[in-house]
C-alpha cells in the first residue's frame, strides 16, 4: 500500500510546517473572513501576493499546490463568464451580436475570481503545511473551552484521530475484499451505473459489518486500558504556542488589513 | 513508579482468584462460563487452554471488569473488577488477539501512551515511561511509525509496549500469537518470555507448545474447569487432550509416542540426543 | 489442468518512488491432482504469487499457461472460475443474509442456471461440513465457521486449482484438522491445490511437492522430501528429528509426515 497521507498534506520541513496548527487554523478562519471585508482588486492582488510568497516560504512545489485549486477551476470559470457577458457596468468594449463585453464585467469577474482561487488556497495551505494528526490536536484545542457549554470536544477530536488512524486500514481491507470478490466472478467494471453501484454491494456490506466489529473490539480494547473519557485525561503530544505563531497570526491581520484599505 | 491516585491495599496472596463464577451472554441458552473457581498466586506463569466457546475470552472479561458476572466473585489484587473496573485495570492489562483493532492512536509512540494518558500521568513521565515500554519490547526507532505500515508482530509488540507502560503487575493474554504468522510469533513470544518472571501471567492459547514453561495449564471447555495439570501431566494425558480438542506440538508429541516425558523435550535437538541416548544407554545395559 | 508460471516477475508501483520488486524470475508448475506447497517468510512474495495464479494481478514479466495457454488469452471470468483463490481470512468478504446465498455468489456469476447453482451449492457446503449452516447469517456465525462458509463460496465454482492463502491462520487446532483433512478430500478428488503457508508442520502433513521462496525468487522447488531435506534448519519439526538421526541411522530414510517418521524412529529404535 504506498499512498500515504490522507488528502493534501505534503510533508516537508518549512517555517510555515513548523508553526502550531492553532495559529494556521486562526490565520486561515482570519484570512477567509477578511477576504470578504476586501472590496478593491488591488487589495486581493496584494493580499494573492501575500499568499505566494507565503507558499514558496512552506516550500510546497508550485505543481502541486496548482493542482489543488484544480477542482474550483470550473466555477471560478463560469463566475467569470456569467460577470463577463452579463455585466453591464462601465464602458462597452466589446461587441458581439447581442453580447457586450463591458470593462465593469471584466474587472468584477476578476475580483470575484480572486477571491474564490484565494478562498481555496488559504484552505489548500493550511491542509498542506498542517498533519492530520496535528490538525486534529488544534481542532481539539481550540474547541476546548466549549467543554464548558457541555459541548464535546474531547470526544470530537478523539473520534478525529480514531478516523485518522483506521482510514489507511479501511481503506487497504477495501481493496482486499474487492480481490477477494473479483476472485469469485465480480465484475465492477460492468453495466450501467446503477448496475455498476449494486456491484459494490459485496464490498460495502463486509466492509461497514467489519467496520463495527473493529470498533467494538477497539472499544473493548480502549476500556481495557483505561479509557473512561476525557475527564482526568493528559495529554502525551504537546502544543506549545511560540514567539513566532504569535508573529504569524498578526502577520496574517496586518496583510488583509492592507488589503482592506487598499 | 505508582500509578496516580494508587494507595496499597491487602489483597492477600492471590493475584487474581475466581470463586464459582458464572455468566451468560444474554439470548444464548448456554452459559458461557458456570460455577468456575480459580486461584492465581503472585508471580505465577498460568495457561489456558480449550476448544473455542469453551469460555476462555469470557473468563478473560470477567477478569478486567469488561463483563460482570452473573453469579460468584473476581477478586483482582483484592479488588472487584465489576465494581472497580478502573483500578482493577491499573493492576491487569490485557493483550488482545486482533494486532490490528488494539492500536488506537495513528502514531506508535501515542498510542503506547494511551494508557498513561486515560491514568493522568503528567507528560514528563509519560515520556519516560513510553520510553522504557517501546525499549522493552525492541522498537527504538519506530516511534513515529503508523500503525498499518507495521507487520502483526510487530504491531502486537505495540500493544505490548502500551500495556508494560502502565506497570501492571498482572498480564493477561488471550490468544496473542493466533493471528501472527511464525517470525511474528517469535518475536511476540520472545518478549512475552522476558516478561514471565516480573508479572503475574495468565495465559490464553491454542499453542501447547507456548505454555511449556508454565507452572500450570488450565483447561476450560464447555464453560467449566476441566482440569488444572501441570504441562507434563497434561501432556502425558492422551484422553485429556482429546477430549478437550487439544493437539500437542509435534516433538512433544514423538516424544510421547517414543515413550519420553513429553514436557521436558521440546526441540528437534533435545528430541534426536535423548533417543540416541536411550539405545545408547540400552545397548550398554545387554 | 497444467498449471505453470514462466519467469514470472512483478513490480509494484512500478516508476514510482515506492517501487518494490515482489517477484523475480519465478518459473513453477501446478500438476494435476497435487497439492503444492508454497512456504517462505514475510516479504517473500507468496501471497503476491497465489494472486497471479487466477491473474488476480498480471505478471510485469514472464506469464502465466494453462495446459500450455497463455492465461491472458482467457476471458477473465473463465480463469478465475478454473482457479479458484481463497484469500486469508476470507470471512472478511461474507456478505449475503444468508450463508447458502453468499455461497451462490460465485456460481450465479458465471451464469450458471438455479438449479445448477443450487446443487452446486450443496455440493459445496457438504465438502466443508457445512450444511447446517446454510440457512444462517454468515454474521452470525463462529471464526471457524465462517472460514468454513468462505471457502464453501469458492469451491462452489468447481475449480480445477483451488489456492489457499494461509487457509488455517487463526483457527483452533480441531478446526486446523478438519481443514487439512478437506486439502487431502480435494485432492483424491481430483483437484489440485496451492496452500500458501509459513506453517511448514502443516505443510508437511498434506504437500506432495513443496516450492520455496525467498526474497521474490524460487529457493527451492521439489518433493516435500527433496526440500525439506535440502535445508533441514528451515523444515518442519519431523524432517528436523529424522535429519538429526540420519548420520548414525541412514535406515531412518527421508521420512515428513508424523505418522511415517514415528514409524521410521520406531523401527530404529530396534524394538
Amino acid at each position: 500500500m504506498t499512498t500515504r497521507s490522507l488528502g493534501q498534506f505534503y510533508p516537508v520541513s518549512s517555517p510555515v510546517h513548523a508553526l502550531d496548527p492553532r495559529a494556521k487554523i486562526i490565520a486561515t478562519a482570519v484570512f477567509v473572513v477578511g477576504l470578504f471585508l476586501i472590496d478593491s482588486t488591488a487589495g486581493l492582488l496584494f493580499v494573492a501576493a501575500a499568499l505566494v510568497a507565503l507558499v514558496a516560504v512552506s516550500r510546497i512545489p508550485a505543481g502541486t499546490f496548482l493542482r489543488l485549486l484544480r477542482p474550483v477551476l470550473f466555477i471560478v470559470a463560469l463566475t467569470v463568464l456569467f460577470q463577463v457577458f452579463f455585466s453591464r457596468e462601465g464602458v462597452a468594449l466589446f461587441e458581439w451580436g447581442f453580447l457586450e463585453v463591458h470593462s465593469g464585467g471584466l474587472r468584477m469577474g476578476l475580483f470575484l475570481a480572486l477571491r474564490i482561487l484565494l478562498l481555496v488556497s488559504s484552505a489548500g495551505l493550511l491542509t498542506a503545511t498542517t498533519a492530520p494528526v496535528a490538525l486534529a490536536d488544534g481542532i481539539e484545542d481550540l474547541l476546548s473551552p466549549l467543554k464548558k457549554v457541555r459541548f464535546p470536544a474531547h470526544e470530537v477530536a478523539m473520534m478525529m484521530t480514531i478516523a485518522l488512524r483506521f482510514i489507511p486500514t479501511l481503506g487497504e481491507e477495501a481493496e482486499k475484499i474487492q480481490s477477494a470478490q473479483a476472485a469469485r466472478g465480480a465484475d465492477f467494471s460492468e453495466g450501467g451505473p446503477l448496475r455498476r453501484a449494486r456491484s459494490f454491494l459485496p464490498v460495502l456490506v463486509p466492509l461497514t459489518v467489519g467496520a463495527f466489529r473493529r470498533a467494538d473490539e477497539l472499544a473493548d480494547a480502549m476500556e481495557s486500558r483505561g479509557y473512561r473519557g476525557g475527564e482526568g485525561r493528559t495529554r502525551y503530544r504537546e502544543l506549545r504556542f511560540r514567539v513566532g505563531d504569535a508573529l504569524a497570526v498578526a502577520l496574517t491581520l496586518f496583510i488583509l488589513l492592507v488589503g482592506i484599505l487598499l | 513508579m505508582q500509578n496516580p491516585g494508587e494507595g496499597t491495599r491487602p489483597g492477600g496472596s492471590f493475584a487474581v482468584s475466581c470463586e464459582r463464577v458464572s455468566f451468560s451472554y444474554p439470548g444464548s441458552a448456554q452459559p458461557a462460563l458456570s460455577g468456575v473457581s480459580l486461584d492465581l498466586r503472585r508471580g505465577e506463569y498460568v495457561g489456558v487452554v480449550g476448544p473455542n466457546g469453551g469460555g476462555k475470552s469470557t473468563l478473560v472479561r470477567l477478569l478486567n471488569g469488561l463483563l460482570k458476572p452473573e453469579s460468584g466473585h473476581v477478586l483482582v489484587s483484592g479488588r472487584d473488577p465489576a465494581t472497580e473496573p478502573f483500578e482493577v485495570r491499573k493492576h491487569l492489562g490485557v493483550l488482545f488477539q486482533n494486532p490490528e483493532n488494539g492500536l488506537v492512536a495513528p502514531f506508535v509512540e501515542d498510542d503506547v501512551a494511551f494508557g498513561l494518558e486515560n491514568l493522568g500521568v503528567p507528560r514528563e513521565e509519560m515520556r519516560e515511561r513510553v520510553a522504557r515500554a517501546v525499549e522493552a519490547v525492541g522498537l527504538q526507532g519506530y516511534e513515529r511509525r503508523e500503525p498499518h505500515t507495521l507487520s502483526g508482530g510487530e504491531k502486537q509488540r505495540v500493544a505490548l509496549a502500551g500495556l508494560l507502560a502502565v506497570e501492571p503487575e498482572i498480564l493477561v493474554l488471550d490468544e496473542p500469537t493466533s493471528m501472527l504468522d511464525a517470525a511474528g510469533r517469535r518475536e511476540v513470544l520472545k518478549h512475552l518470555g522476558d516478561l514471565r518472571f516480573e508479572k503475574t501471567v495468565l495465559h490464553v492459547t491454542h499453542h501447547l507448545e507456548e505454555l511449556l514453561d508454565a507452572d500450570r495449564i488450565l483447561v476450560l471447555n464447555g464453560g467449566e474447569l476441566v482440569a488444572d495439570e501441570t504441562p507434563e501431566r497434561l501432556f502425558s494425558n492422551a484422553d485429556l487432550l482429546r477430549g478437550n480438542s487439544l493437539v500437542l506440538p509435534v516433538v512433544p508429541r514423538l516424544a510421547l509416542e517414543l515413550g519420553f516425558p513429553p514436557a521436558k523435550l521440546r526441540t528437534p535437538e533435545e528430541l534426536a540426543e535423548a533417543i540416541l541416548a536411550r539405545t545408547q544407554s540400552g545397548t550398554r545395559s545387554l | 489442468m497444467k498449471l505453470e508460471l514462466r519467469n514470472v516477475g512483478h513490480i509494484y508501483a512500478r516508476g514510482t518512488p515506492f517501487q518494490v520488486e515482489a517477484l523475480r524470475g519465478v518459473s513453477l508448475v501446478v500438476e494435476p491432482g497435487e497439492v503444492l506447497a508454497i512456504v517462505g517468510g514475510t516479504g517473500s512474495g507468496k501471497s503476491t504469487l497465489a494472486q497471479h495464479m487466477n491473474l488476480l494481478l498480471v505478471p510485469t514479466s514472464g506469464e502465466v499457461l494453462v495446459d500450455g495457454v497463455d492465461a491472458m488469452t482467457l476471458t477473465k471470468s473463465e480463469l478465475r472460475r478454473r482457479v479458484g483463490l481463497v484469500f486469508q481470512f476470507p470471512e472478511s468478504a461474507l456478505f449475503a443474509p444468508t450463508v447458502e446465498e453468499d455461497v451462490a455468489f460465485a456460481p450465479r456469476q458465471l451464469g450458471l442456471d438455479e438449479e445448477e447453482v443450487t446443487e452446486r451449492v450443496l455440493e459445496s457446503l457438504r465438502a466443508l461440513g457445512a450444511v447446517e449452516l446454510a440457512t444462517r447469517s454468515p454474521f452470525a456465525l463462529s471464526g471457524g465457521e465462517k472460514r468454513r462458509a468462505a471457502i464453501a463460496g469458492v469451491l462452489a465454482m468447481g475449480p480445477e486449482v483451488l489456492v489457499l492463502d494461509e487457509p488455517t491462520a487463526g483457527l483452533d487446532p480441531a478446526a486446523r484438522e478438519d481443514l487439512l483433512a478437506l486439502i487431502l478430500g480435494l485432492r483424491e478428488a481430483g483437484v489440485s491445490v496451492v496452500l500458501v503457508s509459513h506453517d511448514l508442520d502443516e505443510v508437511a502433513e498434506v504437500a506432495d511437492r513443496v516450492c520455496a521462496l525467498h526474497e521474490g525468487r524460487v529457493s527451492a522447488v521439489g518433493t516435500a522430501a527433496e526440500v525439506f531435506y535440502g535445508d533441514p534448519t528451515r523444515a518442519p519439526e519431523t524432517v528436523r528429528v529424522a535429519s538429526l538421526l540420519r548420520g548414525s541411522r541412514p535406515g531412518i530414510g527421508h521420512p515428513v509426515r508424523f505418522r511415517e517418521t514415528l514409524d521410521a524412529l520406531r523401527a530404529q529404535q530396534g524394538t
